[in-house]
Formats: C-alpha cells, structure tokens, sequence
C-alpha cells in the first residue's frame, strides 16, 4: 500500500492555547483510519487543517509524498480530500442532483448538462452502492439517503480521501452497516476514508488503524488487529477506564407520569406521536430508545408542558394534567435535563449563578419580597456550594455559562434540575456531545436520583446508554411504541428490529 | 470566545475576584469615552478644514454648555426627554425588542397630557399629576400596539413602530393644528398649558431633570435587582430556555413593549409641561432615534445611557456658542454625534474580534475544564463548522 497523506508535526496555537501539538497521521491507500479522542482532543482541529479552513502553526503535510501547503478548502479539493461533516450541509429544498453539482467545478459548462452531469453520477452511485434518488428534494430524504448524497458530492469532486465526521450519529443499525458496505467498497477501490467516532463498538468494526489523539496530541497509532476497544479507551482517557455498571430496580407500582392514548400531529413521520401509552414510576428509570427523529423531540416537549395532546391524556401522581404550560409542570416537580441545553436548557449570556437559580429567583432564599430585590451574596453562595457538589468546572461562577464545556453546562442544567429532590425527571439526550468522563458523572447523578425515589423517563438516540441505565425500556418509531421491554437482560436483537420499524 | 484570562495578564497567577469579568466592564466604559474623544479629533479635523481654530471652538462649546448656572440648567433640560428615550431602547432591548419608537410615543405621550389638561381644565399639582399619568399611559398603549402586532401576528417591531413615530407625529399635526389650535397664533402650534400645571422649577432647572435620573435609577433596578428583570434579560437572551424554564414569555415581552413605551410617554409629558410648554411643528423630532443611538453607545446600562445622554444635551446647548463663537455650523456638532455612535459601535464590534481577545487573553490556559478558544469546539457539534466550499 501507497501511503497517501501524512501530517508530520502539526501544532495550532489560538493564543496560548495549542488545539494541536505535534501531531502525526498517516494515511494509507485503501484503509479505514479512526481518529479517536474525546470532546476537545483536537480532533476536530486536525480535519479543520487538513481541509484548508486553518493554517498550522507548525508542522508539514505530504500530499503523496509532496509537500502542500493547504490553503483554502477549494485547494483541498483539488487534491482530492473531501469531508462529510456532522451536520449536513445540504440545500434541503434542492434536489439530489442539485446538491450535488452545487458549487462544483467539475463540469466547467456555463449552463447546466444535466443528463451529462446525472450519468457521472450514476456511475459513481453503481460503483459505490450509494443508493440515492436524484430527483428528490434534499428535505424529503431519510437521513441515511442525505448522508448518501453528502458523500457523493465528494465523490463527484473527484475526493481520493474522504473525511467522515461521526457519520453514524444519525443512523439506524441497518444505515450504518449500509455505510460500512459504502466504506469497504470505497477502500478497495484504493480511496481512503478518516473515521470520526466515539462509539467503540463501530471503531473495533471498522477501523484498519486507529490514532488515539488526547489533549491536542497524538498518542499512539494502532492496527486494530493488535488491540482492543478497552485498550483504545484506555488511551483516550489517559488512565483506566472503568465503567459504572448500576444495578437494576423493579419499582414498585406507583405512577408518577402516565400518557394515555396521546397524540400530536400522529400523521408526520417524523415529528408527531401516534397513540401512545406508557407509565413511569416513582423509583425507576423508564428508557426510551429510538433513532433519533422518531417523535423523540415532541415527546420530550409533551412531557415538559411545551405542547399539549391533540388526543389523549396525560396524568401527573394520579392527577389528570389540564394545563399544559411549563410553568405549572415545573410547579408539579418535574425536572427537565432539555434535548438542546444550548438553545433550551442555558441562557448562554448570562452567568453559572445566573443559570443555577434561573427557576428560584422569586424564592425568599435568593430575594426579598418575591424578586423585588435579588440577593447577590446568598445567589454568590449557593452558586458555589453547586459549584463543589457537582465538580463544575468554571474559574468563576460569574463566567457566563457559554465560556464552559458542554460536559459542565450539562453539569450547571443538572444541578439546577435536581435540587430540592424532584419526582419526576425528563433526562432528554443527557449525555450527548459529552466524553466519557463527564458521561459517567451524569449517568452516576441520574441513577442517584433515581434511587431517591425519582420517577425518570431517558430519551436517548445512545442505544447502550439507554441499556445501561434502564430499568424498562420502550421504543418509540415514527410516533409510535413499538415495545416495551425489560431492563435486566434486555432482548438486544429485539429491541433493535423494534428500533428500524420490525 | 472563552474569557479565560486576566487582565491583569502576566503577573497574576488566579483570578481574582473581580479578574476578567470586571475586565468587561472596564471595557464598556473605556470603549464609549475613547469614542468621544476620537469624534472630536476627527470633528476637530473637519473644522480645521474650514480654517478655524478647533481648541478654540471646543472652548466655545464647554462654556456654552457649562460657563454658568443657566447654561448648565439648559445642558440637564436639552438631555432630559433623550434621558427617558434611551431609557425606553434599554428597556426594551433588554428583553429583546428592539423598540425605534420612542418618538412616536414620545409625542403621544405628551399629546395625551394636552389633550387631557386642556378638555378637563385641571390645575396645579392634580394637573401635573393627572397630566403625566395620562402621558403614561397614552405612551404605554402605544408600545402595546406593535407588541401586539408582533405576538399575535409576527410583525417585526422594526418597521411596525417606526411606521407608528408617523401616526403619532400626523396625530400631533392634527391636535395642534385643528382640535387645540392656538387661535391667537399664525403659527401651527397649540395653546400654552397653564402656568399652574408647569413644573416646578429649582432656580432655572425643572424638577422633570430629577425625574429623569430618578427614572434611570429605578430602571437599573428594576432590570438588574429584581426577578422580573432578571426574567426580562433571560427572556431578550435566550426566549426558547425562558420558555422551557417555566417564564411567561409573551406575556414578559409584550410588558417591556408597556414599559417601554411608558417610559416614552412620560419622557413626552415631562418635556411638554417643563420645557415646552406647547405643542407645535417639530416638537420630540429625532428624540427617539437619538435614544436609540444614546443607548447603544452606553451598551444599554440605564445608569450610562443617563450619562451619555447628559453629555448629548451639552452639545445640543452648547452648538449654539461655538456656531457664534468661531463661526462655524452647528452641523459640526451633528457630525461630531454621528462620528461618536460610529467609533462606539465600531469600538464594540472591535472588541468582540478574536485577535483582540487574544491580545488580552496573553496568559497560557491553566485552568481545567474550560473550553479552549471556540474552534476546537467543534466536538461540540455546537460550533460552526464552514462548508468546503470549492
């Protein structure tokens, strides 16, 4: 095998603080590379320079043995290195083809040859097995598709390494072995693709090598014929990782949150819910798995008062629930660790202490005269009394909240959402984004939470999240429940075929 | 961008308690004087340009505005209505409305007052009192207009409030040039209030000038030492997290939209019986959009928009000395204002740049667990991440 690619030594400073120092890659013709790290290991960094959008402080990089100094992502093109990014960058009213040739100078015609252009690109969907409907607008496609098109669009720019930034976030088990026939028929064609995942079990799968980047460096390349997903993890972390395991609970029957027959908007696919049942109780962790997209998001809103049933019912501690407003839930003790803890969860302007009591402020411990006159010094306290509890990290708790990681806004959320002991807890992708570490502080919470009597619901598109925390788990898809199942010894191969629909 | 330095870079160790944070502040106050002073360079340069001493006017222009007791109770009365204006764009924006018609309710405010002071005849301190409630109130309901448009319907407030500055202003036209019409008069203008129902003045200045920083005050209060501020600046940052928190959201925006408008009309009502005493062709125009630029150069702190205001009065009453002192325009003054909403905006702007953090942020990153500067966020999946384009 040709090497292809070579980064030697690459550093990238912002001020003081080096992203990357001295990091190695290697690519090697037709192989899977995993580049492996945890949230702020400078993963991301290293594929901004290699894609043109930086330039490294320091440090080489050998395009086929030749030194190239990456300039703009169009000269990243033009060797040959394209990137599928997260978040898709698709025109979602366009169509396939469209996006695809958006941009593009590969046919350099004035005007648009589209059967020209259309047959260029069914010969790379042939050769590839990447299966897309070209006439369709972008909006209309399954996930899997635009991810399809996304990668297209670097085929058809003529990529000989292809970059995929956790591609398989999005994707139901059967998308992702999809993907991995894509990649494989990719790598024996001679293309090479650079893997971005956190999630162990693909990697192991997948992976040729693996390079393990920890605190902006590089800490070792492995084959991954000589290692194994503990040894990767080990790496990542620095240290030992030892994972909790907590035990399972069969509560005892006392509901704290029941839906009964509810509906919204049950017939959008993808963001509505169709007659749907389930009790959680007081003591327990109810799961609820499912690719995200499935009614996940109105689920969430439904149970944090954000949007009412068009149909059904909903009942709170025996009680029929008859306003839905967030107000009155929060009222009734519900907690709510919200999907996006960006947009829904923080007010990213304002400060820790601001964000810890942003529930309290008309309490008499943190005002005079129900908010009339707030108290700076008890808010300065308890701020960081919190603070201590829950290992956030911050140098101030009057840093504004957007300054921190995201594993110590979660911390910030969390804390807010657990004081006072809440009976029911709505924990929505908790851990999302997060590395291990954090994670692991998240899950502990949850569990302790439940353990104090809390009625918990988890929504997690994170299969073994779902697993290693619930005490019963339900699936939801296309709206629906498609199951319920128990938390001990879980039927995996059910659970996943309830997951695509089966 | 993360601020995970000290100002007081190199030498200290930790932060800290006041450390960056307090650094902010300095900032947004340096920023706005630094301003002032590159206009009146830069105004300096234009009247060179006209072949006049630029010292010697600035001379003009400080003892016109402050030379004695009188002119400087004329500096406070010029800086008085454009005191509630920007108090009015603070308010608002705090909770995210961007509200440009302070002049609109500015004028309907005192409207209001006339209207109510000359159909009821009311005297002396009732007057006044009546007046300036019923200003309130005529200012109140016209923020609610364009508060309403936009929770129920979406209009922007933009254009819904500017579009209202024209129908209050036509109302005005309308009051004084037929239902209140001073009959003894060629010109458009209405009847003079009765004496009894002007404010009461100390020596030459009108207690309205008190009210004014009283007002200031009690904004600072409301939107810094209360709940419900509390809640105003949740909701203007972040309305999605205020909902999900349990605020009423609309109910808390289409209140600031009240208050805004309030503090507006009773800017109107106070001009009118303290200074004005009458309606007529040009009464409160510009007064709204000077708020709006007197309150972004203050960054919309009640306290320093109060300032800036102040100052904005002097050279309002001073332009007149330098015009005929060195015999320049008193557009010189108009410019020097624009040139210093310009540098302050700009200032602001410049401040926000990432190589201008970093030249603060000189210190190397020492402290676990904060983020490292927004690019390598990207893990995150919270930061921007650029398409590749070709």
């Amino acid at each position: 095998m040709a090497e292809m690619l070579r980064m030697e030594g690459i550093s990238k400073q912002f001020g003081t603080f080096f992203a990357n120092h001295d990091v190695n890659l290697d690519i090697q013709e037709g192989e899977v590379h995993t580049l492996l790290g945890e949230n702020g290991a400078g993963k991301s960094t290293l594929m901004n320079v290699l894609i043109g959008l930086y330039q490294p402080t320091a440090g080489k990089i050998l395009w086929r043995g030749k030194e190239e100094r990456i300039s703009s992502p169009a000269r990243a093109v033009e060797l040959g290195i394209g990137m599928v990014h997260q978040h898709f960058m698709l025109i979602e009213a366009m169509t396939g083809f469209e996006n695809i040739i958006l941009g593009s100078k590969v046919n350099p015609s004035f005007t648009i040859q589209e059967s020209k252009d259309k047959k260029k690109i069914q010969e790379l969907m042939d050769r590839y097995g990447l299966e897309v409907d070209l006439d369709v607008p972008v909006g209309e496609m399954s996930i899997g598709m635009q991810q399809r098109v996304e990668i297209l669009k670097v085929l058809y720019r003529g990529a000989e390494l292809l970059i995929l930034d956790e591609p398989t976030a999005v994707l139901t088990d059967q998308e992702v072995e999809g993907l991995f026939d894509i990649m494989r028929s990719l790598t024996s064609e001679g293309k090479s693709v650079i893997f971005i995942s956190h999630k162990m079990r693909e990697v192991t799968k997948i992976s040729d090598r693996v390079t393990v980047l920890r605190a902006g460096e590089s800490v070792e390349t492995l084959k991954m014929s000589e290692t194994n997903g503990q040894e990767l993890s080990d790496l990542m972390i620095g240290h030992r990782f030892v994972e909790s395991v907590y035990d399972k609970v069969v509560a005892a029957d006392k509901p704290m949150l029941e839906l009964k027959g509810v509906s919204y908007h049950p017939n959008e696919k993808h963001g509505g819910l169709k007659d749907v049942t389930l009790t959680v109780n007081a003591g327990e962790v109810l799961g609820v798995a499912g690719i995200d997209g499935n009614g996940q998001s109105q689920l969430a809103a439904l149970i944090a008062g954000l949007i009412a049933p068009e149909e059904g019912e909903v009942w709170r501690n025996g009680q029929r629930v008859s306003i839905y407003s967030p107000d009155d839930f929060i009222e009734n003790g519900l907690a709510d660790i919200p999907e996006d803890r960006n947009k829904m969860g923080l007010v990213g302007d304002m400060t820790v202490a601001q964000n810890l009591i942003l529930k309290e402020t008309t309490s008499d411990k943190f005002s005079y005269g129900h908010g009339l006159w707030l108290k700076t010094g008890a808010i300065q306290e308890y701020a960081n009394e919190k603070k201590q509890e829950n290992d956030i990290r911050c140098t101030s708790v009057n840093q504004t909240v957007r300054s921190l990681s995201g594993g110590n806004q979660q911390k910030v959320i969390l804390a807010r959402e657990l004081e006072g002991n809440p009976p029911i807890l709505i924990a929505v992708y908790p851990t999302r984004g997060l590395d291990i570490g954090a994670t692991n502080f998240i899950h502990d919470r949850v569990i302790a939470a439940r353990d104090g009597g809390c009625a918990v619901i988890l929504i997690s598109a994170d299969f073994d999240e779902v697993l290693k925390l619930s005490d019963r788990i339900v699936v939801l898809f296309e709206g629906q429940v498609m199951g319920e199942y128990p938390g001990v010894n879980p039927p995996i191969d059910q659970i996943s075929l309830a997951m695509a629909g089966k | 961008m993360a601020t995970e330095a000290t100002a007081q870079a190199p030498k200290a160790p930790k932060v800290n308690k006041f450390g960056v944070f307090q650094r902010d502040k300095i900032i947004s106050i340096i920023v706005p004087i630094v301003s002032i002073f590159l206009a009146f360079v830069v105004g300096g340069i234009v009247v060179l340009c006209l072949g006049k001493n630029p010292i010697e006017g600035y001379g003009y222009l400080f003892s016109g505005a402050l030379g004695n007791a009188g002119r400087v109770a004329q500096s406070l009365q010029s800086a008085c209505p454009l005191i509630f204006t920007a108090l009015a764009v603070s308010f608002a924006y705090k909770c995210g409305v961007f509200n440009l018609g302070g002049e609109g309710q500015f004028i309907l405010g005192a409207c209001a007052t006339m209207f109510v002071l000359e159909t009821t005849g009311v005297e002396g301190v009732p007057g006044i009192l009546l007046g300036i409630l019923v200003g309130i109130i005529a200012g109140g309901l016209w923020g609610l207009l364009p508060g309403v448009m936009k929770i129920t319907r979406g209009l922007n407030e933009l254009i819904t409030t500017i579009m209202l500055n024209y129908v209050a202003t036509l109302l005005m036209n309308f009051m004084y040039s037929k239902v209140l019409h001073d009959p003894d008069s060629g010109n458009l203008q209405t009847m003079a209030v009765a004496d009894s129902v002007v404010l009461p003045k100390i020596d030459r200045l009108h207690i309205g000038v008190i009210i004014a920083i009283l007002m200031a005050v009690a904004v600072w209060y409301v939107i810094y030492k209360t709940s419900f501020g509390f809640k105003i600046r949740a909701v203007g940052i972040n309305p999605t997290a205020a909902k999900v928190a349990g605020f009423p959201v609309k109910r808390l925006v289409l209140l600031s939209f009240v208050i805004s408008g309030a503090i507006a009309g009773f800017g109107g009502s106070v001009d009118l019986l303290g200074r004005q005493y009458r309606l007529m062709t040009g009464f409160g125009s510009g007064f709204g959009f000077s708020g709006v630029a007197i309150a972004l150069i203050a960054q919309l702190n009640p306290i320093g928009s109060m300032a800036v205001a102040l100052f904005f009065g002097m050279l309002t009453t001073g332009a007149s000395s330098m015009q005929v002192g060195i015999g320049v325009p008193s557009a010189i003054l108009d410019i020097i204002r624009a040139l210093i909403i310009i540098f302050a905006v700009a200032g602001m702007a410049m401040m926000k740049l990432p190589t201008f953090k970093n030249l603060l942020n000189r210190r190397p990153m020492d402290q676990e667990g904060l983020m490292p500067p927004t690019d390598t966020k990207g893990d995150d999946g919270s930061s921007l991440k650029p398409e590749v384009s070709e």
